[in-house]
């Protein structure tokens, strides 16, 4: 690039910098900072109340009832909510996408599938409250009308046993159109060629599927998985309006202990802590994805 | 590729340097206004002084007979002013709103709602900051309050809240540091059980003068037909359940264990209390004499369609109802308190309208009670200088039955903790309602996180 066109480059490309320097970096160096600092000085102590915390509401691992039912302490609860989310809604969102594809009026489904992603969290946690109503909701009356008469016919968040469980198959319906329509677009780049060849070739659905079909939407899955992942750690909206993280701490999760540190006890330090603690758990699936993504630039 | 490497490395070059330009602009900042910050406390400082000088003249003044008249804004204001009521509460302090503007034409109130839980979130941000979404901020959180004036955010009312017109322990909760830091609007009441007087009329019920009598009650109501369970219990994030909660408590273990609870000088492990909570709570919830909690508004309509006959709930109830008249409420039969809950008004120290947000503040600290409890906001005055008769009616009704039983008015519990404790206790009380075989884990819990228990 000559000298001069790298000039531009620069010129216009500074007011970026700037912006992320003050609005980005700047916020996360204070974050930093805050988490480090206590009445003495500067020390670990934040990160140690954090992790050593016992109380239901905010403990990043409860250990008082383990194994018994939850709460489990909001950091478990974080990556039950990736176990469980993750399988599923990429699961549903690839099957879908490639099921609709080619389907008269697809589009009408993906958009009303897609729905889930366009309200907003708050809204969408109103939705999944009013979900599991006892008397208005789909699923307790579903229940109640097949025979149930325990939990499962009643409020599924008011009960320890079936809050958090209740919450991340409500996030599966907010969540799946935005794989769905990942994949959708992901599968229109596959050739057909490829595809009829295999048909020639013999092979069934299934393999067709599996075998060719799945192998060329990789990059695709990748972006989706990581998207999912991230969205399952900082997940926060959709509790704090359901469940409050309740009922005795059963649901909760790590952006809702950062919100209570905060905006509760009014303890800056630990609340950054949290947040720290938070960042570094999704920087392992960021540095997983940038490897993915520089092998197959590579490849 | 070397052009395209020597161009990244120009570009992080380049955001380093414009990084650190803008940490050393923020540092300059800081500098600056640390200077200016100091220079404002001083003025602030004499200012309060000064003050104080004109609030004690004021008060020779009034000594003499001569009450001095509250000065009025020479130019037209616009007051923010932030509350927590919204929808029919809202409506019922426009009123008092409509009446200061009446007396204070040059002064324009913008009301704005926000609850104490998003002010909690919102305001130690922007005082941090030097900025205040509003000129006078009003909230059920005197603890808050407290918290703000110690790290300096709020103005000092002293001179213009008079402890001894208040009702007693009222404006306690927002002093500190022996100065005053809010000013008290007025009091909702947790009463009792409410009902349908149709309702007990129809079934042949009568209030119980007995705990036995009481259990029967329940016992009674449950085999109506049509009845789901005899008392609804209203669930948000979990207050309902706690104001039940610290009705027994105070009903069992008289008055004063509310204020050992609040200090820890008696624990929620403590053998009295978990006998409260054993032989007392935890047996009706078994029974299924308490719905499972469902969300509080909508409590209301289904007790109101006689789904549920008891409802223990605020006096605010009284204005949600479409016929007042056809309600009234028990306590649990020896029951020698009454909740009460205060909202207070507080100035914080970065107003740009003091002299107009003092003005407001004691305004509704005062004469603006009055407008307040006399329409259906279902509360009560804090300010002595309120006459009763000025009092909503169905409010006058439950006023009296207090008065006539003698009971005492005693501070929120968790209101008066606070802090994430108080999010903590309304969680584990929704534990403890669909699992009542928690109780022990429950109080355990309550106890470990206190934290006055804590040291």
């Amino acid at each position: 690039m000559p000298f001069r066109e790298k000039r531009y480059f620069l010129f216009f490309t500074l007011p970026a910098y700037i912006l992320i320097a003050i609005f980005v970096i700047t916020p996360i160096i204070g974050t930093v900072i805050i988490s480090f600092e206590t009445k003495n000085g500067f020390g670990l102590d934040n990160y140690v109340k954090v992790i050593t915390e016992t109380s239901p509401e905010k403990a990043l691992v409860y250990l008082r009832r383990m194994p018994r039912p939850p709460p489990w302490g909001a950091m478990i609860h974080n990556f039950i909510w990736i176990a469980i989310h993750l399988p599923l809604s990429i699961l549903l969102g690839l099957v879908l996408a490639y099921l609709l594809r080619s389907v008269r009026g697809s589009s009408i489904v993906k958009s009303i599938m897609f729905l889930g992603m366009v309200v907003p969290m708050i809204v969408g946690g109103l939705l999944i409250r009013f979900m599991y109503d006892e008397f208005i909701g789909i699923f307790p009356r579903l229940f109640a009308l097949l025979g149930f008469k325990g939990i499962l016919a009643k409020d599924w968040l008011i009960y320890p046993q079936t809050a958090l469980f209740a919450l991340i198959l409500g996030a599966v319906w907010l969540w799946t159109g935005f794989n769905l329509t990942v994949f959708a677009a992901a599968l229109e780049s596959v050739p057909t060629s490829t595809i009829e060849a295999a048909m020639i070739d013999g092979a069934n659905s299934w393999q067709i599927f599996s075998r060719i079909v799945v192998p060329q939407l990789k990059p695709a899955i990748i972006i989706a998985v990581i998207m999912t992942v991230l969205w399952d750690l900082k997940i926060f909206d959709i509790v704090y309006v359901s469940t409050f993280g309740g009922p005795g701490g059963a649901s909760n999760v790590l952006a809702l202990v950062m919100y209570l540190y905060f905006a509760r006890a009014l303890d800056y330090g630990r609340s950054a802590a949290v947040s720290i603690i938070l960042a570094l758990l999704t920087l392992i699936p960021g540095i997983w994805f940038i490897r993915e993504v520089r092998k197959s630039e590579k490849g | 590729m070397s052009s395209q490497g020597g161009l990244l490395k120009a570009a992080i070059a380049l955001s380093l340097i414009a990084l650190l330009v803008s940490l050393a602009a923020i540092a300059l900042l800081y500098s600056q206004i640390g200077a200016l910050e100091a220079k404002i406390n001083t003025l602030n400082g004499k200012i309060s002084e000064l003050e104080s000088k004109v609030g004690a003249l004021e008060q020779r003044v009034g000594e003499l007979g001569k009450p001095a008249p509250t000065p009025q804004p020479q130019e037209q204001v616009e007051l923010v002013v932030i509350g927590p009521w919204s929808g029919k509460s809202a409506e019922y302090f426009s009123k008092v709103i409509q009446e200061f503007e009446k007396k204070y034409p040059n002064i324009k109130i913008k009301y704005l709602t926000k609850r104490a839980e998003d002010l909690a979130q919102i305001l130690p941000v922007q005082f941090e900051s030097g900025l205040t979404p509003a000129d006078v901020i009003i909230t059920p959180w005197a603890w808050f309050i407290v918290k703000m004036a110690q790290k300096g955010y709020v103005e000092d009312v002293s001179s213009y809240v008079k402890e001894d017109e208040y009702i007693g322990g009222v404006v306690n909760n927002v002093k500190w540091d022996g100065k005053i830091w809010g000013a008290p609007f007025t009091m909702w009441l947790k009463p009792g059980f409410w009902y349908r007087k149709s309702f007990f009329k129809k079934h042949g019920l009568q209030e119980p003068q007995t705990w036995d009598e009481f259990v029967a009650l329940l016992k009674k109501i449950k085999q109506i037909p049509g009845i789901k369970n005899p008392i609804v219990t209203g669930d948000g994030v979990g207050w309902p359940e706690s104001d039940i909660t610290e009705h027994f408590l105070i009903t069992f273990g008289g008055p004063q264990l509310q204020y050992d609870l609040i200090s820890c000088k008696k624990k929620f492990t403590d053998p009295e209390v978990e006998a409260i909570f054993k032989e007392k709570l935890v047996p009706l919830i078994k029974e299924g004499y308490f719905s499972e909690p469902m969300e509080w508004t909508s409590a209301v309509e289904r007790w109101w369609a006689g789904e549920y006959a008891l409802y223990f709930m605020g006096t605010w109830i009284a204005g949600r109802v479409q016929d007042p008249t056809d309600i009234d409420f028990f306590p649990l039969p020896g029951c020698k308190a009454v909740v009460g809950g205060t909202d207070y008004a507080f100035i914080p120290k970065f107003t740009k309208h003091k002299e107009a947000a003092i003005i407001f503040l004691k305004y509704i600290a005062t004469e603006g009670q009055a407008v307040h409890v006399s329409g259906p906001a279902g509360k009560i005055p804090t300010w002595k200088g309120v006459s009763v008769d000025v009092i909503w009616t169905p409010m006058k009704s439950v006023y009296n039955k207090i008065k006539e039983r003698n009971m005492k008015i005693v501070p929120d519990l968790d209101d008066t903790v606070g802090g994430d404790w108080q999010t903590l206790f309304w969680d584990q009380l929704k534990l403890l309602w669909v699992q009542p075989d928690q109780v022990d884990s429950v109080l355990q819990t309550l106890t470990e996180q206190h934290p006055a228990c804590k040291g």
